[in-house]
């Protein structure tokens, strides 16, 4: 960042199943509540970011910020929509703090909001039903839903580092734990590993408690240049670093939706995520020893032991035993997810980076009520999105 | 290798009936091998970007697998559903495979073990006819 940006204030809708309420009226609600928490009003607002939506809204391309625009504050505006499926959230942050940092605006709006289809995320439209489209192959060839990638990385992992089925089962469990105290959250229903391991078997070794299902939600954050935060003496976190990052050739990751990936041993698993974590953390200055939080998307419990070990919070493999001796807990090496993740919330597609950076910034603020984390100075995000986008924002107080 | 026999979809294997061959390309530039046959070589170091059309190994070794326990949504078909097996296959060279596993035993599947690329009916299209894909399955005599 070339000039100093804050987050001057967030706010969200609670996840769950919400037939009732359409798309833009969640959103509405969200940056409503973060508008009120920067304490401005539309009139200050110079851009709006839309992390598009990928299942409905807008005209036939997602929600979109026009149509935020038009439906409660018709003025000039910025408007700019972008995507990266499950990453875009980040990409929308990423984006408004440029905004900011470039001198164009004082105030950005970054939102996310979505209403997910029922059951296995399906194929999205416009492919054609041939070799091109590995989201065809990966349905007609095998049949490969979302949990199978995710199973086939921990099936490999119990062969490397012999991470066993009640490890799994305890990170599943320390996500309830931590929703338990937070109101956004769509489970919050403390879990046993007995109750983990009894839940039905998806893809083996991971039991449907041990993936996150799809949710309704929405997320926004209110960005703001340091005049601006002297003028409103809101209570501000600090933007240290954002970065947003693309996958790198070799990568080992299954990656969603490919059928085959071409691997050169050299090349970090999960790239697309830890370049834009390294790089976020590079321009912050500090190392990933410096973080207190850390909200990362956990699409299942595999990734709550992989993704510490890739962004550098400990060694690999090392995260089962932190998990087996709550090392992640709120009085952890850092906490992990103390929102809840993914595992509690249900995947709110596009929305959910956002969701994490309005913890990132409740728990640097110390706003966090029961499940405050103490003494947080530095948090982190990090999120995936399909086609191989990643994105991470590292907040100070 | 000519044999008719319907595919999930054209151009992703060939076969004679029993054994199938992943159709792959090589970069001539910089050696990288992909499968399915790409628009380009994905390698941002490869100036040349010069794919040719190769065969894949026809033997590989199981590196990973799950089992589905759920059937996958209707774009997926596959005749008398049960649950089943997708394993993740290196074939060498760098290019590892996910695929279905046949012959194998749900509940004693190894990391390690040699396979061989199949042709196998997945299910019969509404014409009656049936339509194949490529699987793995214990290779012999190993």
């Amino acid at each position: 960042m070339s000039g100093e940006v804050l987050v001057a204030g967030v706010g969200a809708h609670p996840w769950g199943k919400w037939p009732d309420k359409s798309q833009l009226a969640l959103a509405l609600n969200a940056i409503d509540a973060a508008l009120d928490d920067a304490g401005l009003g539309w009139r200050d607002v110079g851009a709006l970011v839309a992390a598009s939506s990928r299942f409905e809204g807008g005209m036939g391309w997602g929600l979109h910020a026009n149509e935020v625009a038009q439906a409660v504050a018709e003025q000039p505006m910025a408007c700019i929509n972008v995507g990266g499926a499950c990453a875009a959230g980040a990409i929308a942050f990423h984006t408004a703090a440029n905004l900011i940092a470039s001198g164009e605006c004082d105030v950005a709006i970054a939102f996310g909001a979505e209403r997910m289809p029922k059951g296995f995320i399906p194929r999205p439209p416009g492919g054609a039903d041939d070799i091109t489209d590995t989201d065809f192959l990966r349905w007609v060839a095998m049949g490969a839903t979302n949990p199978a990638y995710w199973a086939i990385e921990a099936m490999r992992r119990r062969a490397e580092h012999g991470t066993t089925d009640e490890t799994l089962a305890r990170a599943a469990q320390l996500m309830r734990r931590h929703a338990a105290d937070n109101p956004l959250a769509r489970f919050r229903d403390p879990l046993t590993v007995e109750q983990v391991l009894a839940s039905p078997m998806v893809a083996d070794p991971l039991h449907l408690l041990e993936i996150c299902p799809v949710s309704d939600g929405a997320a926004a954050v209110v960005l703001c240049s340091e005049r601006m935060a002297r003028r409103t003496g809101a209570r501000t976190a600090r933007i240290a670093g954002s970065a947003i990052g693309s996958g790198a050739f070799g990568d080992p990751a299954r990656r969603i939706p490919s059928i085959a990936s071409t691997v050169n041993g050299g090349t970090i698993h999960t790239s697309e995520v830890i370049s834009a974590a390294r790089t976020a953390l590079d321009r912050a200055g500090l190392s990933p020893a410096d973080l207190d939080v850390l909200e990362m998307a956990d699409n299942s419990a595999w990734h709550l032991l992989a993704w510490p070990e890739l962004l550098g919070l400990c060694e690999a493999g090392q995260a089962d035993w932190l998990i087996d001796h709550d090392g992640f807990g709120r009085d952890g090496i850092a906490a992990l997810n103390p929102s809840g993740g993914f595992l509690s919330f249900g995947e709110a597609t596009t929305a959910q980076a956002l969701l994490q950076i309005c913890e990132l910034v409740w728990q640097l603020r110390g706003d966090a009520g029961r499940r405050q984390v103490e003494g947080a100075r530095v948090a982190m995000s990090a999120v995936l999105g399909l086609g191989a986008n990643g994105g991470s924002v590292v907040l100070t107080t | 290798m000519t044999e008719a026999a319907r595919a999930v979809a054209e151009g992703l294997f060939v076969t004679d009936g029993e054994n199938a061959v992943l159709l792959g390309a090589r970069c001539e530039g910089c050696g990288a091998v992909y499968f399915p046959r790409p628009l380009s070589c994905r390698n941002p170091a490869c100036h040349e970007k010069r794919l040719t059309a190769v065969e894949l190994p026809g033997e590989g070794t199981l590196i990973s697998y799950t089992v589905q326990r759920y059937r996958p949504p209707p774009l997926f078909r596959m005749d008398d559903w049960a649950p089943y097996a997708i394993g993740l296959v290196s074939l060498g060279d760098g290019i590892e495979v996910m695929g279905m596993l046949s012959g194998f035993e749900l509940d004693h599947i190894a990391i390690g073990s040699p396979v061989r690329v199949i042709c196998a009916p997945l299910y019969t299209d509404d014409a009656g006819a049936p339509v194949h894909t490529y699987q793995f399955a214990p290779a012999p005599g190993r």
